[in-house]
């Protein structure tokens, strides 16, 4: 790092209690944010991407407190930021500010876009209102705006110039940083374009800081200097942004890198798909999160599995872990003509369904494999759930879904949390981790 | 000469110059100097009322009156007069509804009347002499007044310009009694409204930004109040004191607050998810602040409208109050002459008529301006040409 860094997140944590009854009981936790760490130094602009959902706009709210973080330090210029009393968050306030990413419902609508714009100066104490106009206006100016906008209001401005206002807006405290959640995901592509021009020329002319949220990995990747990668709740990737789209090493970011529209026709057989859902928040993943998902589990090393019938075979079991209904099958199988009855409906096509439906090949390439997972639909046909659980779970297991892989340095300059990563350099000696 | 010649209001100032540890220190915009000036003038007017002097100089509802107008000229007049262009962008939203133009001009008359009026007219007086005379151009079977005041031709009694709009039995003029009953209607209208704006606008804005026990406390009382029959207890206070508008505007004020509030909070909940109140928060604003310029000036439509709706039903109260001769036999009340007309329909059918033709009309505009205002007050329906 080339200077002290202004803002440092130290395994920041927001949880949301998810409450039953009168008497708001406590029965589990939306985990959005899990303990992410990054720093951001002065003049640097920081990415954060990830897709909706993942916990990218909680982070951006709970580094500036606008929530209470559960925990975890924010430490901003040398100061804790968790541990602010009301003055001292004042200050703070003044010093760190957001851009939001809906600019129609980003603007009190019954004040005039100047009054708005006037309106943070105004709270840290500048009371004359004379002042505070003509500042603003030359502020509107140097956005691209007229110093006639003060008057106007929002309804008359289209997205894209009330992003400028909003900007200015960020801009009026001379902050240090600025968090922009998703500032240009409303917009028209060629508006997008004026904007972060906009804003990469004011952040050269203050030195601004900026953390970039977006879930549009073409703007970050036009933005900003480092990207961190979110996946539920959960930074799996930090790297200078030249690393990681060159060489993403978690399979998380090579798949959302995978999925940016590309013109060569000779690559879009590349393209990485993931399977499955985004899981819940509330009840993540053991291990590494996205081993329910991810095309490059590590497979047991007892068995000697091709890569896409492995990540088959768990989606099966991961299934038959959550609980699964032979009856339905059976039922199903009635519908597909197969028997008269869900009695007549024979223990193999039941079999050769579940195989199919999960894209599991008849026979695995691996004998024993194909033993193991034979002898566990068996006893699931057969009506033993448990004894199908126990068999399948013991088999077919991986590292990925029992460790949790912390952030590692690696050889390529990325920091991804990825056991396939760490086993790569293994043999390195360690990671010089500051 | 500079090219630099953009802003007209002086020399430009960045915002990167200013030394924000020199700025502090207390201010106050000149509408809220004026509001405590106003204010402690009010309150001292008031003491003195109530404790140096003892004939009164107002009475309890006026002075309330007073109050409420006073409330008037610094939240609405004022505003709306410091920000003219959107003052001028509503005009043209309302002005498009015809029948909320016609209406809105009636209740100014009615309110200009109905205010000054009784301070320029002297009270009517009885004189049994001149009763049922019938309003001008009008007249009646000479058999039905006593005397005829105007003139009597061909067995009928012609009214005349003494008495415009006729009398009553006791020989009260009806355009005396007509103006001092739009004093009445107008007062427990909007003194009443006052009352209920005020308190049901605090309680549901801090129900919803402040959330959670507050909430449900405030949220809570206010079930419990609006199971109270304030009817009843108005019937009670009556009979056990003397009754007066006084009395009346105060029950339905502070006891009728309930759904205003409940309306407001759920306005105000949807609000408070706007990224608007996260950059006053973000830009350090307090509770108080946030509510005050964010949460309350959106949710005014609301509060204007709920609040042009509710008038009427209140001047509907206190005509059915008066016309049951629930209220101060003094008090000149259009529901109290509509009730002293009922039995002469026959004879001098303009005695209930005229009274309750202005009734009729005031709770119709006041229904046709709220209308009108909901259309006009909401910023967000665009598409103005």
């Amino acid at each position: 790092m080339p200077s002290d860094p202004l803002l440092s997140v130290r395994d920041l944590k927001k949880h949301y209690p998810i409450t039953q009854g009168v008497l708001k009981k406590e029965v589990g936790r939306v985990k959005a944010v899990d303990g992410i760490s990054f720093d951001v130094t002065p003049g640097e602009t920081l990415g954060i991407v990830g897709e909706s959902g993942c916990g990218k706009s909680t982070a951006a709210a709970s580094l500036l407190r606008l929530e209470d973080p559960t925990g975890g330090a924010v430490v901003f210029d040398g100061d804790d930021i968790t541990d602010y009393d009301d003055a001292g968050l004042k200050r703070f306030r003044r010093r760190a500010q957001m851009m939001f990413q809906d600019p129609s419902s980003s603007f009190d609508p019954r004040m005039s876009v100047g009054e708005s714009v006037a309106e943070p100066l105004a709270i840290h104490g500048m009371r004359d209102r004379r002042r505070r106009r003509r500042i603003v206006e030359n502020l509107l100016e140097r956005v691209g705006l007229s110093a006639s906008d003060f008057d106007r209001y929002p309804h008359e401005f289209s997205g894209g110039q009330k992003q400028r206002i909003a900007l200015a807006r960020a801009l009026v405290l001379n902050p240090d940083l600025v968090v922009a959640d998703e500032p240009v995901s409303a917009l028209d592509v060629s508006i997008q374009a004026e904007i972060i021009s906009l804003m990469r020329g004011l952040q050269a002319e203050f030195g601004l800081a900026i953390v970039f949220i977006s879930h549009d990995l073409s703007v970050v990747r036009e933005v900003c200097d480092r990207v961190a990668v979110m996946y539920l709740g959960e930074i799996v990737e930090i790297a200078e942004t030249e690393t990681l789209f060159d060489d993403p090493q978690h399979p998380y970011t090579r798949a959302l890198i995978s999925s940016i529209p590309t013109p060569d026709p000779a690559r879009r057989d590349e393209r990485v798909e993931l399977s499955g859902d985004v899981p819940s928040p509330s009840n993540p993943p053991s291990g590494c999160r996205f081993h329910t998902r991810c095309p490059e589990v590590i497979p047991p090393e007892q068995f000697d599995l091709e890569q896409r019938e492995w990540r088959h075979v768990l989606d099966l079991r991961l299934r038959i872990d959550k609980g699964i209904d032979v009856d339905d099958v059976r039922a199903f199988l009635v519908a597909e003509d197969v028997a008269d009855a869900p009695e007549a409906v024979p223990d193999a096509a039941v079999e050769r369904e579940l195989r199919r439906e999960f894209d599991v090949p008849d026979a695995l390439s691996d004998r024993a494999a194909e033993e193991t997972l034979s002898s566990g639909l068996s006893a699931l046909v057969a009506g033993d759930l448990e004894q199908a659980r126990r068999t399948l779970d013991e088999a077919f297991t991986t590292v990925c879904e029992r460790e949790h892989p912390e952030l590692e340095r690696t050889a390529s300059g990325s920091e991804p949390a990825c056991h396939l990563a760490t086993e790569s350099v293994a043999i390195d000696p360690p990671a010089n981790h500051d | 000469m500079a090219p630099d010649t953009q802003s007209d209001t002086g020399a430009t100032e960045r915002f990167e110059d200013v030394e924000w540890d020199e700025l502090g220190g207390l201010g106050f915009p000149r509408r809220t100097q004026a509001l405590v000036v106003a204010t402690v003038a009010y309150a001292a007017a008031v003491a003195y009322d109530l404790f140096v002097t003892d004939d009164a100089v107002l009475s309890g509802t006026n002075w309330l009156f007073v109050l409420t107008l006073l409330v008037g000229a610094f939240f609405v007049a004022w505003p709306l007069a410091e920000n003219r262009r959107l003052t001028a962008y509503y005009w043209r939203r309302f002005k498009r509804n015809r029948a909320a133009v016609v209406s809105a001009a009636y209740l100014v008359v009615v309110f200009v009347v109905g205010t000054l009026g009784p301070l320029v007219l002297t009270e009517p007086e009885l004189n049994i002499l001149a009763a049922y005379q019938p309003p001008v151009y009008l007249s009646v079977d000479s058999a039905v007044p006593t005397t005829c005041v105007g003139q009597t031709a061909d067995g009928l009694c012609h009214g005349t310009w003494q008495y415009p709009l006729g009398t009553t039995s006791d020989g009260k003029g009806i355009a005396k009694l007509v103006v001092f009953g739009m004093r009445v209607s107008m007062q427990v209208g909007l003194v009443t409204m006052l009352i209920v704006v005020s308190i049901g606008t605090a309680v549901g804005t801090s129900a919803a930004y402040f959330s959670g026990l507050v909430d449900e406390l405030l949220m809570r009382y206010v079930d419990i109040q609006q199971t109270f029959p304030t009817f009843f207890l108005f019937l009670i206070v009556t009979y056990l004191f003397k009754p007066s508008l006084f009395l009346l505007i105060t029950i339905f004020g502070f006891l009728g607050w309930g759904g205003i509030a409940r309306l407001v909070r759920s306005e105000a909940l949807q609000r408070r998810e706007e990224s608007y109140i996260r950059a006053a928060e973000n830009a350090g604003a307090s509770d108080g602040w946030i509510i005050r310029r964010h949460l309350m000036p959106n949710v005014s439509n609301t509060v204007i409208t709920a609040a042009t709706l509710l008038i009427p039903s209140f001047i509907l109260f206190e005509a059915t109050f008066a016309f049951l001769g629930l209220t101060d036999p003094a008090t000149p009340s259009w529901g109290q002459v509509i009730a002293s007309g009922r039995g002469d329909l026959d004879g001098a059918w303009w005695i209930a008529t005229i009274p309750g033709v202005f009734l009729f009309f005031t709770v119709l505009a006041f229904n046709f301006v709220g209308d009108a205002l909901r259309d006009a007050l909401d910023p967000r329906s665009e598409g103005d040409a």
